[in-house]
């Protein structure tokens, strides 16, 4: 894809029981939270202005006003506002891609689990030909087609993400098809749909949450690919918008609006990484914690 | 065996079809217009009506679709709309160059990322491992397009240790190409060696690496004689899945680095509405694909006769 | 001169054996008589170095090189005169203006190609020419550029509608047309329609530059990438997306001019005088899209010469009584140079549209709400001029000639118009559209910083930013309210400017406005085929009352050429028309360049 590959192995994490683990997990699921924060205060139009002009044009950080912790950009605007504002861009952008890429996924994976035959057959078929489309293309033609902007890349994103899910959720129908708890549902009379969406899903969902914090990370990244491309959001504050124009920036030495959105970057995607190992060591049924030399 | 082949080869000429639809789909019936990209600002209509014409694109779309199956068999996917260079030498060049920006980091990293995966495996569960997986985890917290721009201003300009863009063929090549190949080491180490980690520590738990132990055998050599064969599969896999994409060069490097290989050749086609640079690419890189998987499940039929799958 | 900074090279160093390997298989064609190499980067790829296949800057730049036309503009004086090339002397009017006798240089010779027997280039002759103006006739070849003899010599529209009916491969360059007449191999009449002042301007355009017969019938597809024409450089080898080398053509038929502007003679500029051109023998152009690439390797001295953006601007200039000056720590090794360009961009305003089209007062407070001033400043970072009419500042008919002055950002009367308008404080103003069809971060910031101006006054702006193609679709579709986007000069007069507003013009033709207005239509007619003089200047004056009154566009910014050179470059001057520069240059003490 874009960059980076996207793998659901067992995490083999040895260290998942020690209290410094514990203490890391804690950690970035706060920091997490404060980006849903963030996110959320945006959505409700309640950040600062990121169009406001608070001060002169290029001017270092300086410990004056909250607005200046991060200096101000060329038309005289706040760094720390536009990269908050570019915060809720990211989280949105990861929302939207996994909100329309999961239950694609989830749904064709159920499906093509359950039922095999053609039906398994035709959505093989539809995921190899997804797959063999180099994802640049993929994800820049439909953003193109889509008119570019947000829903337009989250789209375009997802239609390259659901076949990882979709392929997982299979395996693991597959397995628990044949499973006693859900022969037992078969010969109580239960009818598919049930059985599919209330015994099942809820055995394959922990699989498919996992995944997501994956999708979310390559959303936000691929985003900024997108965005210096051109094709991505166009309108209002992204970080692919601020890393664009902080590469002429960098020539004049004026570092700190890469600096900024780089260090907000990398506080959303470590924590998620983080969180999403967490979690796969917490649910994975495979992990055997017990069988672990030190 | 032979039904296995031909039921393979069945899915693999509908996965082609696939591939043809959804490029012919995306690329005409959504694509920018190329004419008025070719035109500028001296379009009217006489000439756009002229040059679609020109270019085929004013017939109907299902004849055009069937056009442009006729071309993939045929292996010929014409000229480009943009400048009217024969394709096929357009998209050579191309592959070449961009395989050349791929290949020798895509082999070192393989190396490397083994290497290190091994180095951190053996110190599982101590500093070494937790300091690592931070540094891994970080570093693939940047995005690439990050790496790009710093390093080239810090290490090409600043300090002037390499070019700081350009390319030329044959033996001058890897003077250009250090830089970028350097920054695809660095953003490709990250996420495979936290791969490969995990495959060695799943492998780490088998009954066999016990038994190794209890009969003696160094940590170390246990590693690399006892759990690297085992997780070499998996390794192989994912590298050799990854094998046919390398043709596509890398984007951001071959534009920041002006180096003209096929991703950048993929960029610009498509902000000009290139369609035939573009269904060619598309077409040519999902046959690849295609190909190269049916080979792989041919090789592993030939070489473990329980893997025979319905 | 710091040149000695670069023979030591640590990237060598690092590179290891591959230096020794560089060295051996360097291209030979590096190893030419004196060793000196002009290297003028390209910022885009280029369409086609066939004339008649692509009208663009980047294609221009390299049609330039290879190729000459009839007539040019001098080198030295400014803002640009008109004066043979592969002519004697200007054509020869006669006296109804109705015909012009062309007679060309003797001794011109096309470049050496394997096109030609022996593989030698010939003298050029007026049946070459006469063979260039049918195929730039050619229907099936030329799109883009026929509209400069559109309408203008007689019996070439006929040959045109004739090739439109022909089959692809028909050969049709032995019809006979009527306004072309052959007199003898040097000697050729061109006759006219009607009276026409615009006519010669055709000929100083690279669309119309002569290449060889024998090199079009070869393999006419050819051409588009290797040139053979009897400009002032050979193609050496090329790479389209890489480095394109040149070698001089030795039997160049100009020479560098002996006369110039003001000042010249004090800046230098007239020590080549009378010599034969062009005077470095290598010339490179590689292909450097991204700008900060560009400018690194232009300070480390591997560029001659190179434009500036706003970023290089801010850090290496600073501004003292409205022009640039460059900062002390470079001008020991750099010379800085700026000019106006032929070049304008306005705010166009839909008039099919029922909000905007039907409310003057509307329109005109949105010409009062755009701060020019204040976007030159801080988004271009100075490097333009305001406009206060259609035609940029250096072109004869401006508002250097008839006076004319923007409207002026304008809160106060922006808002009693508002208010006029039916729409005090903006209140039940519906967000209004602003259309763009430029990536570049500069456009996002300037829409920034309008936003903000209007917003104050109560205007709510929302931008809608596309790839070009799609921006192109939709206001040739009159699908927008109000689209940046300008317009370069394809000749040097005011009725290439005027003409995008006339009525006949309008959606899907350059007047993007829509806009038709008769008395200005008929200003125009009176005015366009009239020289510049008083008579000219009321009906342009007319015209941009009536453009101030109605509001179709706001004139915005012309912008400014700000570029550097290196201080062992020689003869560079910049030129409004001319867009390569390579042929007049020449290089004194640079860097070895191997």
């Amino acid at each position: 894809m874009i960059e980076g590959g996207l793998t659901l192995e067992p995490a083999a994490v040895l260290d998942a029981d020690t209290p410094r683990a514990a203490w890391r997990v804690r950690a970035c699921a706060a920091l997490l939270a404060l980006y849903a924060l963030v996110a959320l205060l945006g959505w409700m139009h309640l950040l600062p202005d990121a169009q406001a002009f608070v001060g002169g044009s290029q001017q270092p950080p300086s410990a004056s006003s909250p607005a200046l912790w991060c200096g101000t950009d060329l038309l005289g605007r706040s760094v720390l506002w536009r990269v908050l504002a570019g915060t809720q861009t990211a989280v949105t952008i990861g929302l939207a891609t996994v909100a329309v890429a999961l239950p694609l996924g989830l749904l064709l994976g159920l499906v093509a689990g359950w039922f095999g035959g053609w039906i398994d057959d035709l959505i093989g078929w539809l995921y190899s030909v997804v797959v063999s489309v180099p994802g640049i293309l993929l994800v820049t033609a439909i953003a193109y087609a889509m008119g570019r902007g947000l829903l337009a890349i989250s789209v375009a994103l997802a239609a390259t993400e659901w076949v990882g899910v979709m392929r997982l959720v299979r395996g693991e129908v597959l397995k628990h098809r044949a499973m006693e708890y859900v022969l037992a549902a078969r010969v109580g009379g239960a009818s598919t749909a049930q059985i599919l969406f209330g015994e099942i899903t809820p055995n394959v969902v922990h699989v498919a949450i996992v995944w997501s914090t994956l999708v979310l990370v390559a959303a936000v990244k691929a985003e900024v690919v997108l965005t210096f491309l051109g094709l991505g959001v166009q309108d209002g504050a992204s970080w692919g918008l601020l890393i664009a124009g902080a590469a002429q920036d960098l020539v004049n030495d004026i570092w700190w609006p890469l600096a900024t959105t780089v260090t907000a970057m990398f506080g959303l995607i470590y924590s998620v990484s983080v969180l999403g190992d967490a979690l796969r060591d917490a649910w994975d049924p495979r992990l055997d914690r017990a069988a672990f030399e030190a | 065996m032979t039904r296995f082949l031909l039921r393979r080869l069945g899915q693999a000429l509908a996965v082609v079809f696939g591939v043809a639809l959804l490029t012919f789909l995306l690329f005409h019936a959504f694509a920018p217009d190329p004419v008025r990209a070719a035109l500028g600002q001296h379009a009217n209509a006489s000439s756009v009506a002229a040059l679609r014409a020109q270019w085929g694109l004013d017939r109907p779309l299902l004849q055009q679709f069937w056009l442009f199956l006729s071309q993939i068999i045929h292996f010929d996917f014409g000229r480009s709309f943009v400048n009217g260079d024969d394709l096929a030498t357009l998209i050579g060049n191309g592959a070449w160059v961009s395989l050349a920006v791929t290949v020798p980091p895509f082999v070192a990293g393989l190396l490397i990322s083994v290497a290190v995966a091994l180095f951190v495996a053996y110190h599982r569960g101590g500093r070494i491992d937790r300091l690592s997986r931070a540094l891994f985890v970080g570093g693939m917290s940047v995005s690439a397009l990050v790496y790009v721009i710093v390093l080239q201003y810090g290490l090409a300009y600043k300090l002037g240790w390499f070019p700081i863009n350009g390319y030329a063929g044959g033996w001058a090549a890897p003077h250009y190409l250090l830089l970028p190949w350097l920054i695809l080491l660095a953003v490709s180490i990250g996420p495979d060696v936290r791969l490969y980690r995990n495959v060695l520590l799943n492998e780490v738990r088998a009954d066999h690496v016990r038994t190794a132990r209890a009969k003696g055998a160094s940590e170390a050599r246990v590693l690399v004689r006892h759990v690297l064969p085992n997780a070499a599969i998996p390794i192989l896999t994912n590298t050799v899945s990854s094998l046919p994409f390398l043709i596509l060069g890398s984007l951001l490097l071959e534009r920041f680095f002006s180096i003209p290989g096929i991703g950048d050749l993929v960029v610009s086609s498509l902000a000009n509405g290139d369609f035939p640079v573009l269904k060619a690419v598309t077409v040519l890189s999902a046959l690849a694909l295609v190909a190269f998987n049916l080979l792989t499940d041919l090789l592993y039929v030939w070489a473990d006769p329980r893997v025979r799958l319905a | 001169m710091s040149h000695t900074h670069f023979r030591f090279d640590r990237r060598r160093l690092l590179a290891g054996t591959t230096g020794a390997a560089l060295a051996l298989g360097w291209p030979a064609s590096q190893a030419q008589a004196d060793g000196r190499i002009l290297v003028i980067a390209r910022s885009d790829p280029f369409k086609s170095m066939d004339p008649v296949r692509a009208f663009e800057d980047n294609s221009s730049l390299l049609q330039e090189l290879a190729y000459s036309t009839l007539l040019t503009y001098a080198w030295l004086e400014r803002p640009y005169r008109l004066e043979p090339d592969l002519l004697e002397r200007l054509p020869e009017r006669s006296a109804d203006g109705l015909s012009y006798q062309f007679t060309l240089r003797r001794g011109v010779m096309f470049h050496d190609d394997a096109c030609f027997p022996g593989g030698k280039g010939r003298e050029l002759v007026a049946d070459d020419v006469l063979f260039n103006l049918r195929r730039f006739a050619d229907a099936r070849l030329n799109q883009e550029s026929w509209f400069l003899l559109e309408d203008m010599l007689v019996g070439l529209d006929e040959y045109r509608a004739a090739t439109l009916k022909a089959p692809p491969e028909a050969d049709l360059s032995g019809t006979a047309v009527a306004g072309l007449v052959k007199q003898d191999s040097h000697r050729f009449t061109l006759r006219l329609k009607r009276e026409n002042t615009l006519f010669l301007y055709a000929f100083a355009s690279p669309a119309t530059s002569i290449v060889a017969p024998e090199a079009a019938k070869v393999d006419g597809e050819r051409l588009a990438t290797h040139p053979v024409g009897t400009g002032p450089y050979r193609l050496k080898d090329f790479e389209r997306k890489g480095v394109i080398r040149w070698v001089r053509h030795a039997g160049y038929h100009r020479s560098y001019p002996a006369a110039g502007g003001a000042g010249d003679a004090e800046a230098g500029l007239l020590k080549a005088a009378g010599r034969r051109r062009p005077f470095v023998e290598t010339l490179e152009m590689p292909l450097i899209e991204e700008s900060q690439p560009r400018i690194l390797k232009f300070l480390r001295g591997e560029l001659d010469l190179v434009n500036l953006d706003r970023a290089a601007i801010d850090r290496m200039l600073r501004r003292e009584n409205g022009r640039y000056q460059l900062l002390p720590e470079y001008t020991q090794r750099f010379t800085l140079y700026q000019s106006e360009r032929l070049t304008a961009m306005y705010l166009w305003i839909n008039q099919k549209d029922p909000l905007l089209g039907r409310n003057k007062a509307l329109r005109q407070a949105i010409a009062h709400l755009l701060d020019v001033p204040g976007d030159i400043e801080t988004v271009q970072r100075g490097a333009a001029q305001p406009l206060g009419s259609i035609v940029p500042l250096p072109i004869a008919g401006s508002e250097r000639d008839t006076g004319a002055r923007p409207a002026g950002y304008d809160p106060e009367r922006a808002k009693a118009l508002l208010a006029q308008a039916g729409f005090p404080e903006g209140r039940g103003l519906a967000e209004l559209t602003v259309s763009c069809g430029f990536a570049a971060i500069e456009w996002r910031d300037r829409f920034d910083f309008h936003r903000a101006r209007f917003a104050a006054a109560g205007v709510r702006l929302k931008s809608n930013f596309t790839d070009q193609p799609t921006f192109i679709k939709s206001v040739e579709a009159s699908n927008f309210q109000l689209a940046l986007y300008g317009w370069v000069a394809d000749y040097p007069d005011a009725e290439n400017f005027y003409q995008l507003l006339i009525g006949r013009n309008a959606a899907p033709g350059p007047n993007l406005a829509s806009f038709s207005h008769p008395e200005y239509n008929r200003a125009y007619e009176a005015a366009r085929l009239m020289a510049a003089g008083p008579e000219r200047l009321v009906h342009l004056r007319r015209m941009n009352d009536i453009v101030r009154d109605e509001v179709p566009l706001v004139p915005l910014y012309n912008s400014l050429r700000v570029g550097l050179r290196q201080n062992w470059v020689r003869n560079h001057k910049y030129h409004l028309l001319i867009s390569n520069a390579a042929p007049y240059l020449d290089l004194e003490g640079p860097p070895s360049r191997r």
